[in-house]
């Protein structure tokens, strides 16, 4: 007792003086692996735990399943270091191998935890052999032909082992390999590999049931350098639409102008007469805009002095005011259409508006009677023939609005280009004739008489008539030589004066006679309704403007015109002009249907 | 083997239309006549019942790991098989060089044995798997699909036996064309085994049958694979 006491306290205290000096039993062993590689033989491999510091043997032993037999390891050299190889008599199939390794030192051994083994399960082949690569030239273009052999060791032949191979295959530059699986067959091609590529190649293999075998070495093919057939075809695919795009274009090229038309159609740009673009584009803008100018547009001076005048001209406050305030054209279309009959009304039209006008500068101008300058009547015409799409241009109410001038028709003596009055280039089929300024006294012989131009006597040198108010001007005229003028105070009559065409002198003059003359001769007078035309204006140069007068009446008062000079333009007619009706012919003023005095009547056929 | 009467009939009338031209293959595809039909080689018929083999070794492989996964956790392997397999009373060979002295009848009747013999566990095996609900259907799908293999593996092997008689590369020494015994799983205790057992068995054993009918095939029929 006391004895086994003092062994066990002199062994605690050497084990404790051992630990002190660095030395212990065996550290625990532990078996990592065991393999086949031909399901014939294996081997194990165990780890050992620590030699505890002193020289440590290891043994490992195995028992079969459901037997007790405990044999050791019959050879721990042939697989090297901490292994035991287990050869042919030694190894049974289908039985379970219980394995431990025992690792002993002089101070203890130390025995690892056991392993149940069944060979069949742990095999894992060699890896194969003679790994070839070779580059096949095919007509569709070469491919690589891997070829190997097994593994010498695996006995495939009598079928005791069965093979899979599988082959990897990469560039050196790639990170991934890829994997092909070759299964029991020793060869495989490999295609899709790029030209002038080196590749690395390699292979493996595992039995149907185990483990994967190493990789072999690395076999090295380069790929020859070629076309593959999708590059050319690619090649012909791109030559193909090239071909296809120079056609079109050159198409494109040759039609471009019906191209052009059809994808940017003409807008049509703005025309405007004179507008010369290539001097605009040469950036002189005084140029261009100078051509746009219309020589005698606009009236000058004597514009001036129109508008002055006109200002100046009004019936009664209300029709100045018509005439001041508004936009003379549409009011004198309005009242004013060519059937219209302004009968006291007072309108730009009306006669005694015109009168008061006419009286008021009569004083004033007497001299400037001839002042009607070309610009003016031009200015006139073209007021007129821009507003002439109304009514139509030969009522004297249109073209009314800008000057507030008494609205005149003019025939312009040549075509302006920028008139585009419809009378204008072509003599005019009618007449218009101003209205005459009239008054209600039959002895107001000064004033009415005017110089009656036909207008369609080619002949007679046209000019433009003087504008229609410069009624007062013309009024001046008739109230020359000390006519008897009414006075400047007489109240506009409300009632319009219409004057009968009596007949048409020698020189061309209308010899006018108002209609409520009483002296009237009812010589077939014109006096039938329809047929009596105003005449509005008197021209220079013997020019008698008529206006149809649609009136219903011969009216209460008519004037003679008598014979008129006609040399001086400003000369009114003499009041000689309303003496007489000596029996000059009536010369009929056939009206037209639609107000335009028929001017064929008035052809001198005398 | 104790071949039943039927069975015997069946083969004396097989042995008496014998002739070359006869029909061996009774697929339903030959119905037309000789022309149209193929003959299936005894090659072919080795092919076929080899993988019918293998894909029934899978089948059992794949089963027992999930039950080692899923029923037994612990990797401890010491106790786990508490007692054999019923078919350790077969002798077989455990290694290439005993598997090659074999004969080929004795080779033959062997795989023919173990085939039989795991008939009826087969089926008890399916049965537990499809009562218990730890399995899945999926399982249960595979231990009878399982069955239906070893059952046509056996129909094959028998096939193949019989074509080689035919051939005459079998001698008249084989008995072992006589019925297998249908064994019971029963341990030697008599217990009946538990169905982990019967799987780590039946996995052993179907990697037996297939590794013995490669040998077979290629020592008999060595053009292809061998």
């Amino acid at each position: 007792m006391r004895n086994s006491g003092a062994m066990l306290i002199l062994t605690f205290i050497a084990i404790l003086t051992l630990q002190a000096a660095g030395v212990s039993p065996p550290g625990k062993p532990r078996l990592t692996s065991c393999r086949s590689p031909e399901k014939e033989t294996f081997t194990c491999w165990w780890e050992p735990g620590g030699d505890g510091g002193l020289p440590t043997t290891y043994a490992l032993y195995y028992h079969l399943e459901n037997s007790e037999t405990v044999y050791e390891c019959p050879d721990y050299r042939t697989a090297g270091e901490n292994s035991c190889f287990f050869n042919k008599n030694d190894t049974s199939l289908w039985v379970n191998y219980n394995i431990t390794v025992v690792a002993s030192n002089a101070l203890g051994k130390n025995i690892s935890d056991p392993v149940e083994v069944d060979v069949v399960y742990i095999v894992q082949p060699n890896t194969p052999e003679h790994v070839t690569a070779v580059v096949v030239h095919d007509e569709q273009g070469p491919f690589v032909r891997v070829s190997w052999e097994k593994p010498r060791t695996a006995d495939t032949r009598s079928g005791w082992i069965t093979l899979l191979y599988q082959l990897r295959v990469k560039q050196e530059k790639d990170k991934e390999w890829e994997e092909y699986n070759a299964g029991m067959q020793k060869y495989y091609n490999v295609f899709s590999l790029h030209p002038d590529k080196e590749y690395m190649v390699q292979v493996r293999c595992k039995p149907d049931h185990g483990f994967w075998s190493e990789w072999t070495q690395t076999t090295y093919v380069k790929m020859p350098d070629y076309i593959t057939r999708e590059r050319s075809l690619w090649i012909m695919i791109t030559i193909f639409f090239v071909f296809i795009v120079l056609i079109l274009t050159w198409t494109l090229n040759v039609k471009r102008n019906s191209v052009k038309l059809c994808l940017l159609p003409a807008v049509p740009g703005p025309k405007i007469k004179g507008f010369d673009k290539q001097l605009l584009k040469s950036g002189k803008s005084e140029e261009v805009f100078n051509t746009l100018v219309i020589q005698g547009f606009p009236p000058t001076t004597d514009y001036d002095n129109l508008l002055v005048e006109y200002l100046e001209v009004y019936d009664n406050e209300e029709q100045e005011l018509v005439l001041d305030g508004k936009d003379l054209s549409e009011d004198c279309m309005k009242s004013k259409s060519p059937s219209d009959i302004d009968s006291g009304r007072g309108s730009c039209d009306s006669r005694t508006l015109l009168l008061e006008k006419c009286m008021d500068g009569r004083e004033g101008s007497g001299s400037n009677q001839h002042q009607y300058s070309q610009h003016g009547e031009t200015r006139w015409a073209s007021t007129e023939s821009s507003e002439s799409q109304g009514p139509e241009p030969g009522s004297p109410e249109s073209a009314n609005g800008r000057g507030k001038t008494w609205p005149v028709v003019f025939s312009s003596p040549k075509p302006q280009p920028h008139h585009h009055y419809p009378v204008g280039a072509a003599k005019p089929a009618y007449h218009s004739v101003p209205e005459i300024l009239n008054h209600l006294s039959p002895h107001a012989m000064p004033s009415n008489y005017h110089q009656l131009n036909h207008q369609d006597i080619p002949q007679q040198e046209h000019r433009f008539s003087k504008p229609a108010c410069r009624h007062s001007q013309s009024y001046n005229q008739f109230n020359l030589d000390g006519v008897d003028t009414p006075a400047p105070g007489v109240p506009p009559s409300p009632s319009l004066e219409y004057v009968e065409v009596q007949r048409v002198n020698p020189e061309n003059m209308l010899l006018l006679r108002p209609l409520s003359d009483p002296n009237r001769e009812p010589e077939g007078s014109d006096c039938t309704r329809e047929d009596y035309s105003k005449v509005k204006e008197v021209t220079s140069n013997n020019i008698l403007l008529l206006q149809r007068a649609m009136s219903h009446q011969c009216v209460d008062d008519y004037s003679q015109a008598d014979q008129c000079t006609t040399q001086q333009p400003p000369h009114p007619c003499k009041p000689a002009v309303h003496q007489s009706n000596s029996g000059m012919p009536q010369e009929a003023i056939r009206v037209m249907g639609n107000g335009y005095v028929d001017s064929t009547v008035l052809m001198p056929s005398y | 083997f104790g071949l039943s009467l039927p069975a015997v009939a069946v083969l004396l009338v097989a042995l008496l239309c014998l002739d070359p031209h006869c029909r061996v293959g009774s697929a339903p595809i030959c119905a037309h006549g000789p022309s149209g039909c193929h003959i299936p080689s005894l090659a072919d018929l080795f092919d076929r019942v080899i993988q019918h083999s293998a894909r029934m070794h899978s089948l059992s492989n794949d089963l027992h790991s999930e039950f080692e996964q899923y029923f037994l956790p612990s990797k401890n392997h010491i106790g786990k098989i508490y007692r054999k397999c019923h078919t350790s009373n077969i002798l077989t060979p455990n290694g290439k060089d005993n598997a090659q002295k074999l004969a080929r009848e004795e080779l033959t009747e062997v795989i023919l044995k173990l085939l039989m013999a795991w008939r009826d566990p087969l089926f008890q095996l399916h049965q537990s798997m499809a009562h218990q609900q730890d399995f899945n259907s999926f399982s249960s799908n595979k231990a009878l699909e399982m069955g239906d293999m070893a059952h046509e593996l056996r129909k094959g092997v028998e096939k193949v036996a019989e074509k080689m008689r035919v051939l005459g590369m079998l001698g008249n020494s084989v008995t072992g064309l006589s019925a297998a015994e249908a064994m019971l799983p029963l341990s030697d205790s008599g217990e009946a085994m538990s169905d982990y057992e019967l799987l780590y068995c039946f996995r052993r054993d179907s990697n037996k049958v297939q590794n013995y009918l490669k040998i077979l095939k290629c020592r008999i029929v060595p053009e292809h694979d061998c």
